[in-house]
């Protein structure tokens, strides 16, 4: 427990390392909150058999307009409900 | 030092810096400073345990958590690599991935050549070891960086596996909880030392009656006393203790004062009358005869002096315990037989009679010569006070397991209660007596071989209620 409250200055330590590190290897990026998985997301959702069905429809339709706004982090969580909510409704 | 005196202030005052540091460890020996210490230790580190438990409950619990959805996600996906190879795993990832609802799921699986087949991560973590490890890193999100629980794990023919969790907002969550219990924190100090300082003033406050009692007397005032309150706590009752310990002393005090006041009384009287019988007899133009008689008459006048002096001086060691040395074990009822057999003379010359009423056998442990003066000085003052043709009776039992009454009875006047109250001190003597022979020593001497015996003098009237009363005086000896 006592390592886990010192578990704060140390993060922040890790949190600012590259930022001192000039020339170190870049850090890891998350790549599914771009258009990009959004387009992916809805070619998954599209044949799925509740996909035409409410409420996965109106999520479907809301991820995509939110990605297409330059929302894509937003857009691809209702994306994600979306086909959570295909998966239920079959 | 002598009573009263105050010390004065030093020729030169001593610097300022001194005197305040002198000041402080004053201060920090004081049991008030040490009593709030402990107080303050005690509610910090209770302080601190509560925070302890709430840090474990909290941020302790979502770590936990986190860990335990990432260990059942790999594992899964080790079961699926199992029964499909890399193909299977991918697939499993990406329907991980599309039905993760929290947007917090992280994953990477790399074949032998490192290349990429699956998973939300572009490269693997920098620094993170392919082997089953545990680590916090960092991975960036929406152009920030963020912190990730990362697992990596080694399927098998060099493929890698990464499974994590998006902890960004369970570590914003774990600073507010620091921030609550820095403050919480700093708040207990604040309530810890605000206790300390009232605890410390309470303790201060309830001792300072007792302190300035005590520092009047110091200068002189015995009359004073600690003021009680009506709590009856610790504090009334150490008051209690110090007042019936200054009571004593006053009285002892005062016994010392009656003592000395008596000893010039009853010893002027001797010697001056010795002196004027000498100086008449050396004076006038007497025969050989009157001057030899006004010589004895002087020097038996000596005698009692001596003789006065003398009981003091074993009332003293009776009451210092000096003669405990000379304790051993003997039968008693010999030692009484022989006293007895001693005054029955001088019983029969004043027309009284002594009766006898004594066991076969009764073991002491003692100072066999204390117990005969004692019990010898009982009888001869109740012949003294026995008119001719009274009686006087002698017992002795051991009504208890290690306890012994010795008990002389006459038939004389008795005492009264305030003259019984008094009988034991040093040079008292009933009115009644003031027309006999004795120096008013005689009981004190009794009463400090009772103590040194354990025990103590009771006196009370032989036949209550009585026309003649009598006295009946009784020796208890208990554990010496």
């Amino acid at each position: 427990m006592v390592c886990d409250m010192l578990r704060l200055p140390i993060l922040a330590l890790v949190v600012a390392a590259p930022v001192f590190a000039t020339g170190a290897e870049p850090v890891a990026r998350v790549t599914t909150d771009s258009p990009d998985y959004c387009r992916e997301l809805a070619q998954r959702l599209a044949p799925m058999p509740g996909a035409r069905t409410e409420p996965a429809r109106s999520l479907a339709e809301d991820g995509l307009r939110l990605c297409e706004n330059g929302n894509p982090r937003s857009g691809v969580a209702r994306l994600r409900r979306a086909i959570r909510a295909a998966r239920l409704e079959h | 030092m002598p009573e009263g005196v105050v010390t004065p202030p030093p020729a030169f005052p001593r610097g300022e810096a001194v005197g305040r540091w002198e000041g402080m460890l004053r201060f920090m020996r004081s049991a008030g400073f040490r009593f709030a210490l402990l107080f303050a230790v005690i509610f910090i580190g209770a302080s601190a345990l509560f925070a302890l438990v709430l840090w474990y409950a909290t941020a302790g619990s979502l770590d936990r958590q986190t860990d335990a959805a990432v260990r059942t996600d790999a594992l899964g996906l080790i079961e699926r690599w199992r029964e499909g190879g890399p193909g299977a795993v991918s697939e499993a990832i990406a329907d991980r991935l599309a039905s993760d609802v929290e947007g917090t799921a992280i994953y990477l699986l790399l074949d032998a050549n490192d290349a990429r087949l699956a998973g939300n991560l572009d490269r693997w973590p920098p620094g993170l070891p392919p082997e089953a490890t545990w680590t916090f890193g960092t991975v960036q999100r929406e152009g920030a960086q963020i912190e990730a629980r990362l697992y990596a794990i080694e399927l098998g023919e060099r493929y890698s596996l990464v499974v994590g969790r998006d902890v960004a907002e369970k570590q914003k969550l774990r600073t507010l909880l620091a921030e609550g219990i820095a403050w919480a924190a700093v708040a207990a100090a604040a309530f810890a030392l605000l206790g300390a300082a009232v605890l410390r003033r309470a303790v201060e406050m309830r001792l300072r009656p007792a302190a300035l009692t005590a520092q009047a007397i110091a200068a002189g005032d015995l009359s004073r006393r600690v003021p009680i309150s009506q709590r009856a706590d610790e504090f009334d009752r150490l008051g209690g203790s110090m007042n019936d310990m200054l009571e004593r002393i006053d009285r002892l005090m005062a016994g010392v004062r009656g003592v000395s006041d008596s000893i010039a009384h009853d010893l002027r009287t001797p010697i001056a009358r010795a002196r004027a019988k000498l100086e008449e007899a050396l004076g006038e133009q007497t025969d050989a005869e009157t001057l030899r008689a006004a010589m004895e008459q002087g020097i038996a006048d000596l005698d009692h002096i001596t003789r006065v002096f003398g009981a003091l001086l074993r009332i003293a060691e009776a009451e210092a315990g000096a003669r405990r040395a000379a304790f051993a074990p003997l039968d008693l009822v010999p030692v009484l037989a022989d006293v007895a057999e001693f005054y029955g003379a001088v019983a029969e010359t004043g027309g009284q009679s002594i009766a006898v009423d004594l066991p076969v056998r009764l073991d002491v442990v003692g100072d066999r010569d204390l117990l005969a003066q004692a019990v010898g000085n009982l009888i001869d003052n109740a012949l003294k006070f026995t008119p001719s043709g009274g009686s006087v009776r002698i017992s002795a039992r051991a009504p208890a397991r290690e306890r012994i009454d010795i008990v002389v009875e006459d038939t004389g006047p008795g005492l009264s209660a305030t003259d019984r109250a008094r009988a034991g001190e040093r040079f008292f003597r009933a009115d009644a007596s003031r027309g006999t022979p004795g120096s008013g020593l005689g009981l004190s001497l009794v009463r400090a071989v009772a103590h040194l015996h354990g025990g103590d003098l009771f006196l009370e009237d032989a036949s209550p209620g009585a026309p003649v009363r009598g006295l009946r005086a009784t020796i208890r000896l208990g554990v010496a």
